[in-house]
């Protein structure tokens, strides 16, 4: 158990490393949002792929401007508890939320 | 007996996987090994590999199935169905408010999850994703990317929206070796 504990706070720290070098100080575009969804989820998806564990991975990623507006997000896995596992990280800055999630799924 | 030795060198090679040139060297000197104790070398070799994991293995050995592919696909019309079905059952008329929707979210995922486990389909892991949001002239990005298998897995989603409320919902179903 501490050793998925330690990995989860690894993909963690991997994730918002992601997500920092393509958005880090932009406000939100528009005309941009395309590219930084791609850079965000390809950069993640290539650092957990470093990793060389025997793992199908899922990335999932939501970017939201900043507008007094609410969402929710659930999710409900069946999958085997011993040796899958997720993760998501939550980003802000003035004017962009984005939200992250990473399944990992032994094969 | 020296060309013997160096296919179970180069055999040794491809099962560590390492070509650097450390690895040449310990194959020679175990090279001299392997003329002296020649089955000894090559059982211990075999097991080794298995050390170098670091990934914990789980508890249950599953025994081998010899099946290659899928008896049957993940069914991604049936379950776009289903996700059509239970967000507009559970969302037609509702209005967006905190409280509710936290709860919503919750439900519906339990909901899409028990249905698409009714469908049993064997050996597929299903992770489904529901997202309700409030409609306030604002943009939002979904996106996601997989590395998986693409002729054994599948993913579907759908959106329904009203007048003050969206909702998305994803289900990725992963074929489990």
């Amino acid at each position: 158990m501490d050793e998925d504990q330690s990995a989860e706070e690894v993909t963690d720290t991997k994730i918002i490393i992601a997500v920092e070098s393509t958005i880090g100080n932009s406000s939100y575009q528009h005309s941009k949002i395309n590219q930084w969804m791609s850079g965000i989820v390809e950069s993640s998806l290539s650092q957990l792929t470093k990793l060389g564990k025997p793992f199908k991975y899922i990335v999932t990623c939501i970017i939201l401007q900043k507008n007094g507006a609410g969402l929710h997000t659930a999710s409900s896995c069946f999958w085997d508890n011993s040796t899958d596992g997720s993760c998501t990280v939550r980003w802000e800055n003035k004017t962009i939320y984005c939200i992250v999630s990473v399944f990992g799924l032994a094969i | 007996m020296s060309d013997l030795a160096k296919e179970k060198a180069a055999r040794l090679l491809k099962k560590r996987g390492s070509l650097s040139s450390l690895g040449s060297h310990e194959v020679r000197a175990k090279e001299a090994f392997a003329k002296t104790k020649d089955s000894i070398s090559t059982v211990s070799y075999m097991e080794e590999p298995g050390h170098h994991d670091d990934i914990p293995r789980p508890a249950v050995q599953m025994e081998n199935t010899y099946q290659l592919r899928p008896a049957r696909r993940f069914p991604v019309l049936t379950v776009k169905d289903i996700l059509k079905d239970v967000l507009t059952s559970y969302l037609q008329e509702e209005k967006y408010e905190p409280e509710l929707c936290r709860q919503m979210t919750k439900t519906i995922s339990e909901v899409v999850k028990a249905r698409v486990k009714d469908l049993m389909i064997p050996r597929y892991k299903i992770i489904v994703i529901i997202s309700i949001g409030q409609i306030r002239d604002q943009n939002m990005r979904m996106g996601s990317r997989c590395l998986w298998d693409e002729t054994n897995d599948n993913f579907s989603s759908h959106t329904f929206k009203n007048s003050s409320l969206f909702a998305t919902a994803t289900v990725y179903g992963v074929y489990f070796e």
